[in-house]
């Protein structure tokens, strides 16, 4: 999802409890470029809305860097 | 749509509180491990902060900065009126010395104090 929403973003998940629902997301994209970290993690929080809303993931802690 | 009222009381906060942290809990005693992360760094940070417990109004509040920062979760770090970020954000501007830069603040020596152990991951209380 967050790869379709940031075209030419590299998207880790890794699953930090083994249940699915707490999951930790490292993505690389050129959209970050130029823009604070609080928008970076807003574009990708908007990416995986869907799935806090309909309960899927419960948690989702994000790391984002700019790639080049 | 968020209370009008309650949104002009939390933007008068963010006003008035250079550092302002909207937390589950207090700093004294936090309820919620990414809000007791953000207070660990702030607390090595060495600088002056206030702090809001939301869990009395959560979803209230939840409403309110979705309006004003479109940004639903907690902890919250406002700094000079603008939302810097929630745990992950901080800590990553806390390791990068962006964190002291925006405080204005020299980057403190010591590394925050370890978190809650590896084997029991933080409360989400939702």
């Amino acid at each position: 999802m967050i790869a379709v929403a940031l075209p030419g973003a590299t998207v880790e998940v890794v699953d930090e409890t083994g249940a699915g629902d707490h999951l930790r997301a490292t993505v690389s994209a050129p959209q970050f470029e130029g823009i604070s970290r609080i928008d970076q993690h807003r574009l990708v929080k908007a990416a995986v809305k869907e799935r806090f809303e309909d309960g899927t993931i419960h948690a989702l802690s994000v790391k984002t860097e700019v790639a080049r | 749509m968020a209370d009008p009222q309650l949104k002009e009381k939390v933007e008068e906060l963010i006003a008035a509180n250079p550092v302002l942290l909207f937390m589950k809990g207090t700093p004294e005693m936090p309820r919620c491990g990414f809000s007791m992360r953000v207070v660990q760094v702030l607390d090595t940070m060495d600088v002056e902060y206030g702090a809001i417990d939301v869990l009395p109004a959560l979803q209230p509040l939840r409403e309110v900065t979705t309006e004003i920062s479109d940004w639903q979760t907690f902890p919250q770090l406002y700094v000079n009126g603008e939302l810097l970020g929630g745990a992950d954000i901080v800590e990553e501007m806390f390791a990068s010395g962006e964190l002291a830069e925006a405080l204005g603040v020299e980057q403190p020596a010591e590394a925050p104090q370890q978190a809650a152990p590896a084997q029991s991951p933080p409360l989400q209380i939702e």
